[in-house]
């Protein structure tokens, strides 16, 4: 697929109804720039998703992609069984196509790469 | 004490040494003690592992005295700012993980490592290694910690103030640090005069904001 700079996505996120954050239960269409993370044009269009790192390593903003397809090559720390399993780390996602995704899935995220034996899993969920 | 006047004390009983107030009124305040000071530890790891590549990075940056000396000051810093907050966590009941993998695995920003792959004898390969590449790397770090701190300040404002002066204390110095990096690596890279607008520390490693009025002789 070609990709030109000023080519646009619809990003629907969903935030869960048992999730903490004020926006639970909220689902928010956004216009995802090619070249934009998910994480900064949610923040930008006032939609304040947890983050922390912002370059794909501490996973705080892990998602779960339910349709679409995202880019992740400036993730510093994401894994083949990652993408396999349908995670994504918004702070480093680009759109590629029309996509969904779950948000705040830290969580259940770090348990995943726990039982993966992929940090920051054991060395969080052990403490 | 008068069996008629009872001691104040809120949640925690008298005399009770199973609990701290100075954990109990942040939890008053909305803020969950335990997510805190475990995001601390994330935090902290950060600032001993960039403390640790910083190390490397400063030896690589080989005949370039003053970016050196520029790394030398972000670098002590960062171990500054692990040390402050150190006690911050055991005063809410947490402690270092006893291993220094699970520190470094949870460390909530990435390894700072020299950008350049190993060599056939176990050492760097210099020969493709750019002083830009090292200074993006610096700065890619500071970007890091700086939102990292943001984070912590957001959280503990109005519930924590003793956790908050820490952290908008290192912030202030983080943000010191992408300035001098930006500056750095516009000219080195670009050629762009990008001025930081700082004077020099005034000893390698001052530490003004977070070490100007010391919690304790360590920090």
């Amino acid at each position: 697929m070609t990709q030109s700079s000023n080519e646009t996505w619809t990003v629907t996120i969903v935030v869960p109804e048992d999730s903490s954050l004020e926006e639970a239960g909220e689902t928010y269409d956004l216009e995802v720039g090619a070249d934009e993370t998910i994480l900064a044009a949610a923040r930008s269009a006032g939609v304040w998703l947890p983050a922390d790192c912002q370059q794909g390593w501490c996973t705080t903003c892990a998602a779960r992609l339910v349709d679409g397809d995202v880019a992740n090559p400036n993730a510093r720390r994401y894994y083949d069984e990652d993408d396999e399993a349908g995670y994504i780390l918004p702070c480093t996602a680009k759109p590629r196509t029309d996509t969904t995704v779950v948000v705040d899935q830290y969580d259940d995220f770090l348990e995943f790469r726990a039982a993966n034996d992929r940090p920051p899993g054991n060395s969080k969920l052990d403490s | 004490m008068s069996d008629e006047k009872e001691h104040g004390s809120g949640s925690v009983a008298p005399g009770d040494t199973s609990k701290r107030v100075g954990a109990e009124v942040i939890r008053e305040r909305g803020v969950d003690p335990e997510e805190l000071r475990e995001k601390l530890i994330d935090a902290i790891g950060a600032e001993f592992t960039t403390y640790y590549y910083y190390t490397n990075l400063r030896m690589h940056l080989a005949g370039e005295e003053d970016y050196k000396e520029i790394t030398e000051d972000a670098r002590l810093e960062d171990r500054a700012h692990f040390e402050l907050v150190v006690p911050r966590i055991y005063e809410l009941e947490g402690s270092l993980p006893n291993d220094i993998r699970d520190f470094a695995d949870r460390a909530s920003c990435p390894d700072a490592e020299v950008p350049t792959p190993m060599d056939d004898s176990g050492g760097f390969d210099t020969s493709d290694l750019a002083v830009e590449d090292i200074l993006e790397v610096l700065l890619e770090a500071e970007r890091c910690a700086i939102r990292t701190w943001s984070e912590i300040c957001d959280m503990t404002r109005g519930a924590d103030p003793r956790t908050y002066d820490m952290a908008q204390r290192i912030l202030n110095e983080e943000m010191d640090h992408e300035a001098w990096f930006i500056e750095l690596l516009s000219k080195e890279r670009d050629d762009e005069i990008n001025p930081a607008g700082h004077f020099a520390r005034g000893e390698p490693g001052d530490a003004p904001y977070s070490t100007n009025n010391r919690f304790n002789d360590s920090a």
